[in-house]
């Protein structure tokens, strides 16, 4: 008890003893992380809204105009079983005519001529979450188009290429971003640390030669630059979110975004508390980075 | 108790240390003498595993040092008290808390840390300074910190280099009279110095190194 007193003490001390060097490796820490989060946030955000998107993509399964009542129900119970269906909805010609009607009122006189009603019935379905990606998509509507009284799968195949390309290329500039700037983190704070460790180079000659096992003198720098990492990781949480805050109240002051700051979303406490985490680990990195390079495993 | 068969050390070729072979034995009080460079510091540091001989054994209380393992070295230590010319003392914390360090370190009880410190400080008279920090002791004051740190955890060896190299002959003598004390319930006491009024004082055995090479035995005041 006495130790963990005295490790927790000695932390408290290095960091009151560099004040001014803790400040800026905080400050530092906390900018070079928020960078991080700005794309973290527009990452989350932009997968929410292609989620959003997605559930909006509708495949439009086209019945032979051959195919009989029986033959079209019977479809519509495989379908129905397939677990990638989520949801669908059966459209008859005459309603699919109605439909066309209302949405192109102008134009409803080009199918008057024909006679008899040129539009076929469809099922317009509605993949279930785990099968809207876009190659789960194509490989469905590839094994559908070979089913017995299907005409045609149609669906906007290039729409969900795009987004899905966006959304890869978010993730590869978050995590490029991400793996330098953290790497910038760790080296912040193992800068801090190694001026500590030379600040105190004969205390810790002294505990060597008393018997202190390599641990016991680790700890309080590890200690301390895990504090660093948090508190410079929650000092960027606050930055992002008045910044995020300040962004939401432009958009909704009027404009063309206007009503999107009703979509935009921030970090989830699990997820603020999770980044937090990732802070005090890249603090403990930064320590340690720190520990080995100033020769401190020596006896 | 502290056995050294055949030691050499060399730095850049030169030897710090060459073939010494010496036995102490449990109890004794022996003085290691020798001018400066002559290997004595190389000698009390290898004791505690800060150094690894280039040729030969060391053993201390049967377990030989040479093999130890890194992580096996601070318990070593915590059986051996070590006492400085320089006294590293840590300047910001008290004399109290600086004696209580090697407790702390070993995980020792609040309960007995505070015995055991008072104990200490009290056996080179300095309790009544438990509240001061270093920098406002004298050189002998700071010199017993140093001593009551070293003894604190009851040490079956204390080492000391050079422990009256910056005091007085007056606190020269005082600082020997604790070793001898200490000496008497039981440590096994090894002193290296160069000054020779400490061999006077002591009247014990006297180990000499000159140029990392022993010479012949002899006893002090003989």
């Amino acid at each position: 008890m006495r130790r963990l007193f005295y490790l927790f003490r000695e932390t408290w001390a290095n960091v009151r003893a560099n004040r001014t060097t803790t400040m800026v490796a905080i400050v530092t820490t906390a900018f070079t992380l928020s960078c991080v989060g700005i794309f973290l946030l527009l990452y989350v955000n932009l997968r929410a809204a292609a989620g959003w998107l997605q559930e909006d993509i509708k495949i439009m399964v086209y019945v032979k105009e051959e195919v009989s009542r029986d033959a079209e129900a019977g479809l519509e119970e495989t379908l129905k079983g397939d677990p990638a269906v989520d949801s669908l909805v059966f459209v008859s010609k005459d309603q699919a005519l109605a439909e066309f009607k209302t949405q192109f009122p102008s134009d409803s006189h080009l199918l008057e001529g024909l006679g008899e009603n040129p539009l076929p019935a469809s099922f317009v379905v509605t993949l279930a979450p785990q099968f809207r990606s876009p190659d789960a998509i194509q490989r469905w509507a590839e094994r559908v188009r070979t089913m017995a009284g299907v005409a045609k799968v149609d669906y906007n195949q290039d729409w969900i290429d795009a987004l899905a390309s966006l959304i890869r290329y978010i993730e590869l500039i978050a995590i490029g971003v991400g793996v330098i700037l953290s790497t910038a983190a760790v080296t912040i704070i193992a800068n801090t640390i190694r001026l500590t460790l030379a600040a105190r180079r004969d205390e810790i000659d002294i505990l060597r030669l008393i018997g202190a096992t390599r641990a016991f003198i680790r700890v309080p720098y590890l200690l301390e630059g895990s504090v660093l990492g948090a508190l410079g990781s929650a000092l960027s949480l606050g930055i992002l979110k008045l910044g995020y805050e300040l962004f939401r109240q432009q958009i909704g002051a009027g404009g063309r975004f206007a009503g999107l700051e009703n979509l935009m979303s921030f970090f989830p406490v699990q997820v603020c508390v999770a980044l937090v985490g990732v802070g005090m680990g890249l603090g403990f990195a930064g320590s340690f980075v720190s520990l080995l390079r100033s020769g401190e495993e020596r006896a | 108790m502290i056995q050294l068969f055949h030691v050499s050390k060399y730095y850049d070729r030169r030897a710090a240390l060459a073939g010494v072979t010496l036995e102490i034995d449990k109890g004794e009080f022996v003085l290691l003498m020798g001018p400066s460079g002559a290997g004595k510091s190389t000698l009390l540091r290898m004791l505690i595993g800060a150094e690894q001989p280039d040729e030969g054994q060391i053993l201390v209380q049967g377990r030989n040092v040479t093999k130890l393992k890194p992580r096996e070295i601070p318990y070593l230590r915590r059986k051996i008290g070590t006492v400085f010319q320089d006294f590293r003392l840590l300047p910001r914390k008290s004399v109290f808390d600086n004696v209580a360090l090697p407790l702390i370190v070993q995980g020792a009880s609040a309960g007995d840390i505070r015995r055991k410190v008072t104990e200490a400080l009290r056996a080179v008279g300095i309790e009544h300074k438990k509240e001061q920090l270093p920098p406002v002791l004298s050189a002998g004051e700071q010199q017993r910190v140093c001593i009551a740190r070293a003894i604190v955890n009851g040490p079956v060896i204390l080492l000391a280099d050079e422990p009256t190299g910056n005091l007085d002959p007056n606190l020269t003598a005082e600082i020997i009279e604790l070793f001898k004390l200490i000496n008497a319930r039981g440590t096994t006491v090894l002193v290296a110095t160069h000054d020779p009024h400490v061999m006077a004082m002591v009247n014990r055995r006297v180990v000499t190194l000159i140029h990392g090479v022993m010479a012949p035995e002899q006893h002090a005041g003989v």
